[in-house]
């Protein structure tokens, strides 16, 4: 990278240049752009689809994601996937991959915008549960159909459906990175991702048991 | 302080002071944004595995022409860097480090810039990286880095394919990957230290120095090429854009660049393996009555980053080969040979924690043909050869968002140690004037700011 040279005798009138291509530049970006409160319906199934392009950097192609870091979108409830971006785009919802991407990604976003990226990812053909150690799978199973009565755990199905399948605001689990499963665990703990419901259904659980239920859900 | 700390503190308050000005100039209301984390709203760590190292997120932001948005910010798209630095060197120079400068322990400002990055018309998939650069241990303003590129995003039998353009100013500044000689390790580096004095033609002999049109695609998210065709600027342009038109070469025709890499990702990990080059048929000193230099670089190289939130690493290794015919130069009786050879090898492992503190490990190797007219003025032995390690550790404190009053000032504190074990040709008295390799390990510590 050359970000300092070693350039003599350069003339001083270069500094016109310095000023001027820069200046140049600003004033094209100023008259760039327009306000898309304005846009017709027919405009904004291609605000969308130029959404759901940015979306899919990080999400994977249909909302299928390649990195643990970011969860599957394809085949999430549809009402989920609205209520958290309107969530990110309001600050309600303030874990730190929240701010570091979430929040600047939904900022801008209109609510017609948000219900045409709910429907699109949630029409997505769901990925595929991966296979994980059978002994994890086993006993996080156990805690998903069962809860621990005893620490006040309850069954995860009781909401998320017998099969992870998730129902309007509740989100669809099966198929999830177990890595993104075990970190929102985490968030709701530490309330880092502020949800009373799932803060006192979670607090109890072990790290051990966390990876368990994390496996479990990512093989549905 | 050999650089006269007086002096130095003069100039960091009058750039400072430049970088005031235009804060108050960004905030006039305009319907674009000033950099890209204000473009995106995003943080710094959404596109840079320590800036500017990208992840593939950035990557991708870069490739769709740096126009991906979101965030909410109405400022315009310029951006601002400081980098102030401290070289001590195990000997100083005698005669000072440079014009202006003590023989060691200098402090200096070595880089002030300003950036135009982000969308120009981002409905049309329009945007630029332009940089324009203070140093001043040259006392000189220029060009530096820059790319404007155009892209297209559309679906080929059920895969996306993005399609683009660049208009740039060096050969791999338009790459992806921190491999490739723009954008790849040391980040920053001292202006008041020796430095081996020999590079292949590709890593930065001509940045800033010609103008390249490079046409692109990106196939799957897993296949990418890139060719594009560079020629040198006249001096009159050299000079307008700050650049001493002394001692510059030109180019015969257009000199081809190409790019070719594979890039699959799984998990957390992200892999790149890929090929490189630049063929130029080169007029030395601009003399055309000899005939060309031609000069062949071939390069391979290969990244790979394994991404968590908490503990994040990163690889990087690069081989570049060159193939000289020297037909100019040796009619001119400045080579000695006809035919030469130089190899570059670059490698750098990175370790991050919660993506601030950084700790990062780097081998460079440069290797060649022995020539006389070529290198006896910088080499006892007529030899280009090199050797050094570099560790550094890096502490980067607003990766996550910056203070409330600019959430999107960044600032990385770099502690970087320099060790030659062989430079230019040697490792004891390699100047013949009693100069050994080690005389030039450095300690180079610097605060680099962005906002």
């Amino acid at each position: 990278m050359t970000l300092q040279t070693d350039r003599t005798d350069a003339t001083r009138a270069n500094f016109r240049w310095a000023i001027a291509i820069p200046l140049a530049l600003v004033l094209a970006a100023c008259n760039a752009g327009q306000p898309t409160s304005e846009q017709s319906a027919a405009n904004e199934q291609s605000v969308v689809q130029g959404t759901v392009h940015v979306c899919t950097s990080c999400h994977g192609f249909h909302g299928r994601s390649v990195s643990p870091r970011f969860p599957n979108l394809a085949g999430q409830q549809k009402d989920y996937i609205a209520a958290q971006l309107k969530a990110f785009r309001d600050h309600t919802r303030a874990d730190p991959h929240a701010h570091t991407y979430m929040w600047g990604m939904a900022a801008t976003l209109t609510d017609p915008t948000i219900d045409g990226l709910a429907d699109y990812f949630s029409s997505q053909k769901p990925a595929p549960g991966t296979t994980g150690d059978p002994t994890l799978i086993a006993e996080g199973g156990k805690i998903f159909k069962d809860g621990i009565p005893d620490r006040k755990v309850p069954a995860c199905q009781s909401c998320h459906g017998k099969n992870g399948e998730g129902a309007s605001i509740i989100p669809r689990l099966a198929g999830q990175h177990p890595g993104y499963i075990a970190d929102q665990l985490d968030n709701f703990i530490s309330k880092a991702r502020a949800n009373e419901i799932m803060h006192e259904n979670s607090k109890n659980l072990t790290p051990e048991e966390i990876q368990q239920i994390a496996t479990y859900v990512g093989s549905l | 302080m050999g650089g006269g700390f007086g002096a130095y503190l003069r100039r960091s308050i009058a750039l400072a002071g430049m970088g005031v000005v235009s804060l108050f100039f960004a905030v006039a209301p305009a319907n674009a944004l000033p950099s890209f984390a204000r473009q995106t709203g995003q943080q710094c760590a959404a596109c840079h595995n320590g800036f500017p190292e990208l992840t593939p997120y950035g990557r991708l932001f870069k490739l769709n022409g740096y126009t991906f948005g979101g965030g909410q910010s109405n400022l315009p798209p310029l951006a601002m860097m400081i980098v102030e630095d401290y070289t001590h060197t195990q000997a100083g120079q005698s005669g000072g480090a440079k014009t202006h400068y003590g023989p060691n322990n200098n402090f200096s400002l070595n880089t002030g810039s300003i950036f135009y990055g982000g969308r120009i018309l981002g409905d049309y998939g329009l945007g630029a990286f332009v940089q324009m650069t203070y140093n001043d241990p040259a006392r000189s303003f220029h060009w530096d880095n820059s790319d404007v590129r155009w892209a297209h995003a559309t679906t080929i039998y059920g895969n996306e394919t993005v399609f683009g353009i660049s208009v740039n100013n060096n050969p791999s500044v338009t790459d992806l990957w921190n491999t490739t000689p723009a954008w790849r390790y040391p980040f920053q580096s001292s202006s008041l230290s020796l430095t081996p004095s020999n590079k292949t033609i590709i890593e930065g002999t001509y940045s800033q120095q010609v103008l390249g049109l490079n046409g692109y695609v990106s196939w799957n998210r897993l296949v990418y090429a890139e060719v594009g065709g560079y020629h040198t600027l006249s001096q009159d342009t050299d000079m307008a854009l700050g650049i001493a038109p002394n001692g510059t070469d030109s180019f015969r025709g257009m000199a081809p660049y190409w790019r070719l890499a594979l890039q699959p990702q799984w998990g957390p990990n992200s892999f790149e393996i890929g090929t490189f080059g630049m063929d130029a048929s080169i007029n030395p000193g601009r003399v055309t009555q000899f005939g060309t230099n031609d000069k062949t670089d071939l390069g391979f190289d290969a990244q790979y980053q394994w991404l968590s939130d908490v503990h994040r690493a990163s690889a990087q290794v690069s081989y570049i080969t060159e193939h000289q015919n020297l037909k100019s130069s040796f009619a001119q009786g400045s080579s000695t040979n006809r035919n030469d050879q130089l190899h570059s090898f670059n490698a750098k492992a990175t370790y991050s924690y919660e993506q601030t503190y950084f700790g990062t490990l780097a081998y460079s190797r440069i290797q060649g043909s022995g020539d006389p007219g070529l290198y006896s003025s910088t080499s006892a032995n007529n030899s280009p050869n090199s050797d050094w390690w570099t560790v550094e550790a890096d502490y980067i404190p607003f990766n996550h968002g910056g203070p409330d009053f600019w959430p999107w000032l960044n600032v990385k504190f770099g502690l970087q140690y320099i060790w030659y074990t062989k430079f230019n040709g040697a490792t004891t008295n390699y100047n013949g004037a009693g100069r050994n390799a080690a005389d030039n390990n450095t300690l180079y510590g610097f605060v680099w700011l962005t906002f």
